[in-house]
């Protein structure tokens, strides 16, 4: 049986990915830049005053919001596909991302619906992800509402399924009284974007985040419990209502923030815990946790080194490089191991 | 005279077991009153269909009584806060565990769940019962196999032996030979009874096997259409409980070797 | 190169056609048969698969014509009456012919700048047919409009193609495919033989083209080519035009150096953001960031923006706050049927020591 110290050695290797990744990542870019100007820049003593701020005001930012996305969609993926026992769930199965957009629909197309054209267009960052913020709160406060009157889990499910398909209703009717330019500025937020954030910016993200990280370890007990069934949860003395609700605040906190701030990530919420699981070979989640954690940071930080095209002026949207190489992974890892271990 | 000093583990008072729906209210069984000692190895019989069941899930505290009351050590159940009931009863269910990529070790270390402190790590003492629970149940060899490498057997051996873990003076067990071949119907059911004989706890469980649980319980709680009666199996067959059990047509009871014949 | 002052007139001989070939526009061509017109129109997309050809009929002729209206996508009797156009960039040229009052539909009209037009709007002479893709298909058969002046991004408009079946010809205008600011401009010639005015559309042309070389010929006099910058960020990625695009022609053509007028392709570049701040973080001037219409909006979308010289410097300019009175930005609407005034415009805030009197029409500092 693998025991403490062989993990205590996986994480260690893991530990050292993940710096090795962060650097990687905030090292190759478009502008090409020599390792030792970047080790100047870090330091501050740059001998090019705009990349230094690019590596400063730009990568650095980029490359810790790829490890908070990372690793808090792993997080929150994991949480529910304990809590409902299914390992199809994703961060966004509570209709999380679904209330976001929704909220960030109404900023972005709904002046067009409610008003003249081109009205303002002076939706400031700060609209859309208060917007989006508030959006998935919503969502929330409903899924809470029914997950205070329903014994069945699986119930709280299908509200988070009702959610995405209203959203995606009033989504349309909106998009068809929007302008060219406010379908286009929608369609951008929906490619999730990591490069966005200003340090204040990144401040908030990581308040709000930590919060979300501390409630997942708090549930780490409660959910090692939920993994023998509901039933013999609670005779072995868990809460389960307690549980549910902290584990599903902590998703919505962390999902929720992320989708704000970064938009839509596909993917990553429902692959990292897999294949962590399958790499680790285990689902205690006091391994899991921080595993999936460091994990999810190492693999998003990756995906968008990829993204970046380095060397080249061009970009891609992160979703794209989410989806192909998450899918083909859990794909091959399934074919591999013949059954779903869960 | 000797039963009345042992320790009283689980007692009923004038219980009342059945469902309240919005119309009306549906009795399953009436004025049960029961006691059940320290050691015992208890069975529950009863024809289909006739609430086992629902008096199992009214003892565990999954339900709530329609009247009357059930005392475990005294304390009545619905006074528990569910980490001290967790402490005094412990459960082994029919349905499939959500997980069973758990190892043995770390599924029978579940069941110290309600000892451990808020992340869930085990002290030398927990890790000693789980040893313990596991040499118990002769598993100990199976400690590091996944459980859905095992055979059902095997898989019902580590959900006692969980059980056991939890350290408490009650075990209620649902159909635990359910599936098993007969083999392993009268192996479970021993190993109860000499477990019920070694760790002092009080066992109950119920179950179709109606000869096995004469032969190896100490007391066994019949429930028929119109009662609920708990008494020693020889007292149970000398008041001829057990031929009023089930229609007579197809099967009738043998006083003298304690099963049940098919008529000629 | 050989410039030809005139539309010369090509013989042949066989068929008796007279073929006009235009020296920008490339996407359509008018020929004069001996009773009737053909307008044909070439890039109605890019890279459609075949060419639309309608027949044009003056009034006068109509009884002599034996047309097979099989040969044709639409025969038309000119000059016309009333039109529906869907896009404001077909407005201009119908009020410089002095046919605004011809105009019966517009889809979108609160996207609609000139104010003849718009006072038009307001007395309920044009009616409004909807927007996008949903054009009103009854009341557009309602008001019998002679002809739809539509256009399309590729070959399924089915909108289009409904009003078609029912008898009113349909002719996509393909002016904003055309690769040069002064081909887009050409296309008031598609409107002129419309209304059988030619000669007028000719010379108003010529007029607008005279003026465009002569600016740039002002403009290619002076030594100092401050350095430009274009467009804003969506998310990470900036779009600006590249450098064969109509934009950066313009800003060639006004004697600037654009920073990425080496690049070729068709549509906006999509660059990184490391990649632009690189080039252009000292660049003298930005134009065209999108629609942002202040500097404090462009602060609140991004705060790197704010590093950009032309920004500390306050010499950032758009033509996205010259707006008609319900907001239709002007730029989109006259800009195509004028590129002289933008061309004057760009010299003018590149090089202000030229066009002394010149006051600039649709780019303003921004706010």
């Amino acid at each position: 049986m693998p025991n403490s110290k062989t993990y205590k050695i996986s994480f260690l290797v893991l530990i050292l990915i993940l710096i090795i990744c962060f650097f990687v990542n905030i090292s190759f870019g478009s502008v090409s830049i020599p390792l030792k100007s970047i080790f100047n820049s870090l330091l501050g003593s740059a001998d090019n005053e705009s990349w230094q701020y690019i590596i400063q005001n730009y990568r650095l930012p980029k490359a810790f919001t790829a490890i908070l996305v990372g690793s808090g969609l792993g997080i929150s993926g994991l949480l529910m596909q304990t809590l409902f026992r299914n390992p199809l769930a994703g961060p966004f199965v509570l209709g999380i991302s679904s209330g976001a957009s929704l909220g960030v629909a109404l900023v972005i197309l709904g002046s067009g619906f409610f008003g003249g054209v081109f009205t303002t267009l002076l939706f400031s960052k700060w609209s859309v992800v208060i917007a989006a913020s508030l959006g998935s709160f919503l969502v929330l406060l409903a899924v809470l509402m029914v997950s205070s009157k329903v014994r069945d889990t699986m119930a709280i499910l299908i509200i988070g399924l009702m959610f995405g398909s209203i959203t995606a209703a009033v989504v349309s009717v909106l998009s068809y009284f929007s302008s060219a330019e406010q379908l286009q500025q929608y369609i951008f937020w929906g490619f999730g974007s990591l490069g966005n954030l200003s340090w204040y910016e990144l401040l908030v993200f990581f308040s709000i985040y930590v919060v979300g990280i501390l409630l997942s370890i708090v549930s780490i007990k409660g959910l090692n419990t939920l993994l023998l069934g509901e039933n013999y949860a609670k005779s072995l003395g868990l809460n389960i209502k307690q549980s549910r609700l902290i584990i599903i605040i902590a998703t919505s906190l962390l999902a929720g923030t992320i989708t704000a701030f970064a938009g839509p990530i596909a993917f990553i919420g429902l692959a990292i815990p897999h294949m962590t699981r399958q790499i680790f070979n285990t689902s205690n989640h006091k391994i899991l946790l921080p595993a999936v954690f460091l994990f999810g940071a190492i693999v998003m930080l990756i995906c968008d080194s990829i993204a970046q095209l380095p060397t080249s002026d061009y970009t891609l949207p992160i979703n794209a490089i989410t989806s192909l190489i998450g899918a083909p992974v859990v794909i091959w890892l399934l074919v591999r191991k013949r059954k779903m271990m869960f | 005279m000797t039963n009345d000093t042992k320790h009283i583990v689980l007692k009923t008072e004038q219980l009342s077991i059945g469902y309240t729906t919005k119309k009306k209210e549906t009795v399953v069984a009436s004025k049960i009153n029961i006691e059940l000692h320290k050691g015992e190895l208890i069975g529950l019989v009863g024809a289909n269909g006739i609430g086992k069941s629902t008096l199992l899930r009214t003892l565990t505290n999954v339900q709530n009584p329609l009247s009357g009351h059930v005392f475990i050590n005294t304390i009545n159940i619905t006074d528990f806060q569910p980490e001290d009931l967790a402490k005094a009863l412990s459960l082994v269910l029919t349905e499939q565990v959500a997980s069973k990529n758990l190892s043995v070790f770390e599924l029978v270390a579940l069941g110290r769940q309600p000892y451990t402190n808020w992340v869930g790590n085990l002290t030398e003492h927990d890790i000693n019962s789980i040893n313990t629970s596991l040499q118990q149940t002769n598993i100990e060899d199976l400690k590091h196999k996944k459980c859905f490498e095992l055979s059902d057997g095997q898989l019902q051996k580590v959900m006692i032996a969980r059980a056991l873990a939890q350290d408490t003076d009650l075990i209620i067990l649902d159909e635990p030979t359910t599936h098993l071949d007969m083999y392993h119907k009268a192996y479970i059911l021993k190993l109860l009874q000499r477990l019920a004989k070694e760790t002092n706890k009080t066992i109950l469980f119920s179950s179709h096997e109606i000869d096995l649980a004469i032969q190896l319980c100490d007391k066994m709680i019949v429930m028929t259409k119109d009662n609920v009666i708990s008494d020693s199996p020889c007292h149970l067959i000398s008041k001829g409980v057990f031929k009023t059990l089930f229609p007579k047509d197809l099967i009738d009871f043998d006083e003298n070797s304690g099963s049940f014949r098919v008529k000629k | 190169m050989a410039c030809k002052e005139e539309t010369k007139p090509i013989l042949h001989k066989e068929e008796n056609i007279v073929k006009y070939d235009f020296k920008y526009a490339k996407g359509f061509s008018i020929s004069e048969h001996l009773n009737y017109k053909v307008l044909t129109i070439k890039d109605p997309w890019p890279k459609a698969d075949k060419a639309y050809t309608y027949a044009l009929i003056q009034r006068d002729k109509l009884a002599e014509n034996h047309l097979n209206p099989e040969t044709f996508d639409g025969i038309i009797t000119i000059p016309i009456q009333n039109i529906v156009v869907t896009s404001t960039t077909h407005i201009p040229a119908l009020e410089l012919l002095g046919v605004e009052q011809t105009l019966v539909g517009f889809p979108g009209s609160d996207y609609v700048s000139s104010e003849k037009t718009r006072s038009r709007i307001d007395n309920g002479d044009i009616r409004e047919l909807g927007k996008n893709e949903g054009i009103n298909t009854e009341v557009l058969l309602e008001l019998k409009p002679d002809v739809v002046v539509g256009f399309g991004i590729d070959n399924s408009n089915k909108t289009f193609e409904t009003i078609k079946k029912s008898g009113i010809p349909v002719i996509y205008n393909g002016d904003w495919v055309e690769g040069s600011p002064l081909a887009k401009a050409e296309w008031i010639k598609f409107f002129g033989v419309l209304y059988d005015k030619t000669k007028e559309a000719d010379s108003i042309f010529k007029q607008i083209e005279s003026d465009y070389l002569e600016a740039k010929q002002l403009a290619s006099k002076i030594e100092n080519r401050p350095t430009v910058l274009s467009g804003a960020m969506h998310k990470d990625v900036w779009y600006l035009p590249n450098g064969t695009s109509p934009e950066a022609q313009i800003l060639n053509d006004a004697n600037v150096n654009y920073l990425w007028s080496n690049t070729t392709g068709s549509g906006s570049l999509a660059l990184s953001f490391e990649s632009v701040f690189e080039k252009a973080k000292d660049a003298d001037l930005w134009f065209s960031p999108s629609y942002y219409s202040s500097f404090e909006a462009l602060e609140k979308a991004n705060v790197h923006y704010k590093k950009f010289s032309a920004f500390e410097n306050k010499s950032v300019f758009t033509f996205a706050n010259t707006t008609g009175k319900t907001g239709g930005v002007l730029y989109y609407e006259l800009g195509t049927t004028r590129p002289d005034l933008v061309l004057k415009d760009i010299i003018k805030i590149c090089h202000p020591e030229l066009l002394k009197n010149y006051k600039p029409f649709f780019f303003k500092p921004l706010d």
